[in-house]
């Protein structure tokens, strides 16, 4: 499989789990701001992700293998971080 | 339909569309090197407005703008909705984004000369929208009703009365009201909720037309037939990107510094309170707190900082020169630079001196030795890496054979110098005005001018030592030659 796919269906991988836990939220708590927030900047951040690969690939150019993962895992670490908040 | 029906309906179709240009391509592609984020600044602060918005609508459902209930609806929104502290931390947090955002876009469309033909009047439509931001960012300040926040904006109204009777009144009826909190309140919400988007979006709409039939300013020196990209879906995509990233650090920050509402407003309370207005009106709070401008110098200090933004206003029929190139404007790019360093001077001086007033000599010594010591350092390091405007080509090559960092580091020190000589020559002679001539002010005042005299004779010599190196001296004098020989 192209790197470049596998990469891209991570990120997105990483941004449904991102919505599937925004959605799992008890919007009636106040506590769970920090988690809300968490979870959308990473759905925005993977998302972002997402179009910067879309549109170097799209234009020809090289992508950064390296920078999108590393990017991921600290998307990963982020998400994982919004857990430890009540 | 028959032939004759089509072509009078063509005629009719063509007739608008020559006025109206409906067929004109809305959203032309932009250039390939608008791909960077300097150019989107703009957008960005178009996406805070939005967020703005959309914060700003659902704190209306909760908010009543009345002095008895406007702090208590903020407190509820603080405590009692889901998320509301986060929602205004958001809020918050973006306003500050936006102003910043929006100086950003204004200063680097100053450094590459975005306001030059025919764009002179995007910029004084981004100019007027600047005023609104800062507009949105004082009328916000007042709505929740805490000290913090009356008291300033007591501070900035109590300046309206500074101004001339005719402005004064005219100022106070549309901001104030016709007298007392509740009206004030009133004022200031629909200023910020209904007037001033609105007046925002018609002006975005003008600069908008503008941008569409002007096109993205190309950066100096660029080929005009630089591939061209469409705008959906690459740049789309691309702004998107780019919202995506500044909503998501709007996010993160609001949850790692979130907000906490000041003490409700009292007038008990205000007594004791030092007024201090939000970090972007900190510079004109500063300059306002310099002695000789408090009780009858107000009028000229609001004069000097009205001066200032006119000039600003009027930037394009200013900077008339027909070079856009940073290198080429030595001039404009330094009291650019300059202007940016004494805001933040200002700022950061006014959030470290709350409420104090600035002795007259002290101020000079500060700001001026900061436009002296940027300036001096911006002019410097144009001769040395660009070695000006008209370079030549015998000049070029020795330009950079020169020792550029022990010339920059000797510039640096003489300029500093300098600053001092200054600051203490004008301390002296205020000294000397306001508790007559003694010893030590006039042996202070004797030496700092010798100080002077030496750092102008110093920097007189290194410029004629840097152009008999570039070849650039037409005639040798006598004087400095015997100064220079001995490091040549």
């Amino acid at each position: 499989m192209d790197l470049n796919k596998l990469l891209v269906s991570l990120l997105i991988c990483l941004q449904c789990v991102s919505m599937i836990f925004l959605w799992t939220l008890d919007a009636t708590n106040v506590v769970s701001e920090v988690k809300f927030a968490v979870f959308l900047a990473v759905d925005l951040l993977s998302f972002a992700m997402v179009a910067y690969g879309y549109r170097k690939l799209r234009g020809g150019q090289l992508l950064s293998h390296i920078w999108i993962l590393l990017g991921s895992l600290g998307l990963v670490v982020l998400l994982f971080s919004g857990l430890l908040f009540p | 339909m028959t032939a004759e029906n089509r072509s009078t309906l063509s005629r009719l179709l063509k007739w608008f569309d020559t006025r109206l240009g409906l067929s004109y391509p809305l959203l032309r592609p932009v250039p390939a090197y608008a791909i960077s984020p300097f150019y989107w600044l703009g957008a960005l602060t178009v996406v805070a407005f939005i967020i703005q918005g959309v914060s700003g609508v659902i704190m209306l459902l909760y908010y009543v703008p009345s002095p008895g209930a406007a702090f208590t609806s903020t407190q509820y929104i603080f405590d009692r909705v889901y998320y509301g502290r986060f929602l205004e931390t958001v809020h918050l947090y973006t306003a500050y984004a936006m102003i910043m955002l929006a100086f950003m876009h204004m200063m680097r469309g100053y450094f590459v000369s975005v306001h030059k033909k025919p764009r002179e009047l995007m910029w004084i439509v981004g100019m007027f929208m600047g005023f609104v931001t800062l507009g949105f960012g004082f009328t916000g300040y007042l709505l929740p009703w805490t000290v913090v926040s009356k008291s300033a904006t007591d501070v900035g109204i109590g300046m309206i009365d500074a101004l001339p009777p005719q402005i004064s009144s005219l100022i106070s009826f549309l901001v104030v009201g016709a007298g007392g909190d509740a009206t004030e309140l009133l004022r200031f919400y629909d200023l910020h909720v209904i007037v001033l988007p609105a007046v925002l979006l018609v002006l975005l709409t003008a600069k908008m037309y503008m941008l569409e039939t002007h096109g993205i300013s190309e950066p100096p020196g660029s080929k005009k037939d630089a591939g061209q990209i469409p705008i959906f879906p690459d740049v789309t995509i691309y702004l998107l990107e780019l919202a995506a990233m500044f909503g998501a650090a709007m996010l993160l920050v609001s949850v790692i510094f979130p907000l906490n509402l000041p003490p409700h407003y009292t007038p008990e309370l205000a007594s004791q309170w030092i007024p201090q207005p939000d970090w972007y009106f900190l510079w004109i709070y500063q300059i306002l707190k310099i002695s000789v401008f408090e009780g009858l110098g107000l009028p000229i200090a609001l004069g000097i900082v009205t001066f200032v933004f006119i000039l600003i206003f009027l930037l394009p029929f200013i900077d008339r020169g027909s070079s856009r190139s940073i290198a080429q404007r030595p001039i404009f790019v330094t009291l650019g630079l300059i202007f940016i360093g004494e805001i933040i001077v200002l700022a950061y001086w006014g959030l470290k001196t709350p409420g104090q007033t600035i002795p007259l000599e002290e101020a000079s010594l500060v700001l001026g030795g900061t436009a002296i010591l940027i300036g001096s350092i911006v002019l410097g390091a144009f001769r040395f890496f660009t070695g000006g405007p008209k370079r030549t080509s015998s000049a070029k090559t020795t330009t950079h054979s020169l020792n550029t960092f022990g010339a920059t580091a000797a510039f640096v020190i003489i300029v500093s110098f300098g600053a001092l000589a200054i600051g203490t020559s004008l301390s002296s002679i205020v000294q000397i005005i306001l508790n007559g001539a003694d010893l030590i002010s006039v042996t202070r005042l004797i030496m700092a001018m010798i100080g002077l005299a030496c750092t102008i004779m110093a920097s007189l010599t290194l410029l004629y030592m840097l152009d008999r190196r570039t070849g650039r001296l037409r005639t040798k004098i006598a004087f400095f030659e015997r100064i220079v020989r001995p490091w040549t």
